[in-house]
């Protein structure tokens, strides 16, 4: 047998589960002290392990969320549709949110996914790429009637979410030193912001305003074209105030890592 | 053969013991890191991977290089490992004897090969191949073994020492590996170490693992076993001084009893070079 057929066959059987009746057994030599189907299962079982380890690491409260039963059945649907395909195991869990928004009977389960989805970008976050951010001061050296045409660039580990209304208060329910049982889910939507900050995952909600002006200023637009956008959306006009508020507390929490002067 | 200078008794790097380590500056030579760890985009694992270069050699270990893979070598991950390697600048690099799936699945294991010449053709190419493009010489890594295969056609450490020669690689000698496979496969452990060439080892890698009583499994969770120690000071013997180190990745005891086990390797250590001292004189 060549080596890329025996590979096959030996890779199939792990996949499948079945140490019993895998179709490499034949290749493999009898041992003295045990039988082959277990000592290949050695890498059958390893395998599933593995991938349950690294989902309970990366999705703590949607296992407390969904229960351990539960929990269990998603990690084995997620395996069996999703073998892994990235050399590095960090990313293996990265698509159980959209696994479980396309899948029954998960994405009928709105607020599962909605904290998956929230679990996901904290881990993101952690490891994301780096940039500096810039200190408020950064704007004084723009004179005010610049403001308008000022846009930013904002760090890297930032996502921002429209979520299920209540993720965030589920979130911190089970992440608790003493978890806790969330409250009941509610109608409607919420708004969050997750990104790093002195290299640790922090999340913010916020309101829908803020949602679409950090949209937009992600998008390159400048300070300007947010204010109208934001303004126009809302169907009403944002103050001054809320908008110079919005501005300062994302350099305050160090989102903010470039301000370009489109007409300077 | 130009080998790296030895680095002495290290340890491997692992999240668990960064802040201590940091705290109380211990005596650990060397740190080995899992290369796969900090190929990410950024945040507090590169950052503290520097800080911890600043203060003591680092080597990069990796896991999923597939070296007996029938699958294309991934040339991406072997850009991102080097541009790591450019940032860390590691003493060397290292992967296994082994492969991680096949049709683009990374089963996130290292799985056994027949040893046949088939098998040692394609890994020799594929190590040279690797070494051309991260432009240095690899050290590879003999791996823990559950099963082995009707069709092999030699012993493994005939497969290491022909691939060593004739991919121009350097070597990892995997202690409680070679204790574990010989376990498992009825091999003589004594004699894969008296069989693998001087001159291309340039480290050991010293660890737990899980005694099944049938088959036993690499499971780097427990502290280094007596036969192992054994084995350590046979293979000590034999390669002089090379670079060693202990891998803990499971069930992590205080810091501190890792720094016993170091202290041990380096008593076993020190009894052979007295020896040897005593001999020459």
């Amino acid at each position: 047998m060549k080596l890329a057929e025996l590979q096959s066959l030996f890779q199939a059987g792990v996949l499948s589960g079945d140490e019993e009746g895998a179709d490499v057994l034949p290749a493999i030599k009898p041992s003295q002290r045990e039988r082959r189907e277990t000592l290949y299962g050695v890498y059958v079982n390893a395998y599933r392990l593995r991938l349950d380890e690294f989902l309970n690491e990366d999705y703590p409260t949607l296992r407390l969320l969904l229960g351990e039963d539960a929990f269990h059945e998603l990690v084995e649907d997620y395996v069996a549709a999703n073998p892994p395909r990235h050399r590095n195991a960090r990313w293996y869990s990265t698509a159980l949110p959209d696994f479980m928004a396309g899948s029954a009977p998960w994405k009928d389960n709105a607020r599962a996914v909605s904290l998956a989805r929230f679990e996901r970008a904290l881990t993101d976050a952690f490891d994301a790429a780096d940039a500096e951010s810039l200190p408020i001061e950064s704007l004084a050296a723009f004179a005010p009637e610049r403001w308008p045409d000022l846009s930013f660039s904002l760090h890297p580990s930032l996502t921002l979410f429209q979520l299920e209304a209540g993720t965030v208060d589920a979130y911190e329910a089970l992440s608790a030193e003493e978890p806790h049982e969330p409250p009941p889910p509610q109608s409607g939507a919420e708004f969050a912001a997750v990104w790093r900050s002195d290299a640790e995952p922090v999340y913010r909600q916020i309101e829908a305003d803020e949602y679409l002006a950090l949209n937009e200023a992600r998008a390159g637009s400048a300070f300007g074209k947010i204010c109208q956008m934001a303004a126009f959306q809302q169907g009403e006009a944002l103050t001054p105030e809320r908008l110079a508020q919005m501005l300062a507390s994302w350099f305050q929490e160090g989102l903010v890592v470039r301000v370009r002067d489109e007409e300077g | 053969m130009e080998k790296p200078a030895p680095l002495g008794c290290g340890l491997g790097l692992r999240p668990v013991y960064y802040d201590e380590i940091l705290a109380t500056r211990p005596p650990v030579d060397w740190f080995e890191v899992i290369s796969e760890n900090y190929m990410i985009p950024g945040g507090r694992p590169l950052a503290m991977l520097e800080r911890f270069r600043a203060d003591y050699p680092i080597v990069m270990h990796g896991v999923s290089m597939s070296l007996a893979s029938t699958d294309p070598l991934d040339f991406d991950y072997l850009r991102h490992l080097k541009e790591l390697a450019a940032r860390i600048e590691p003493a060397w690099i290292s992967d296994h004897v082994a492969w991680t799936g096949v049709h683009g699945i990374n089963l996130h294991d290292l799985l056994p090969i027949p040893y046949t010449k088939e098998s040692l053709d394609h890994v020799v190419d594929r190590i040279s191949r690797v070494q051309d493009f991260l432009k240095r010489r690899l050290v590879v890594e003999n791996a823990s073994t559950y099963v082995s295969f009707e069709q092999s056609e030699m012993d493994e450490w005939t497969f290491v020492a022909e691939m060593a020669k004739r991919a121009d690689c350097l070597l990892l000698l995997d202690v409680n590996n070679v204790f574990v496979s010989g376990f498992n496969h009825g091999f003589d452990a004594a004699r894969f170490i008296d069989s693998v060439p001087v001159e291309r080892v340039v480290q050991f890698h010293m660890a737990g693992h899980t005694d099944n009583e049938t088959h036993r499994i690499d499971t780097h969770d427990q502290p280094v076993c007596e036969e192992v120690w054994t084995l350590y000071e046979q293979a000590r013997r034999r390669f002089g001084n090379v670079s060693a180190m202990i891998e803990r990745d499971d069930n992590f005891p205080p810091f501190s009893e890792l720094l016993d086990e170091l202290a041990r390797m380096r008593a076993i250590d020190a009894k052979i070079v007295a020896e040897r001292a005593r001999g020459a004189a």
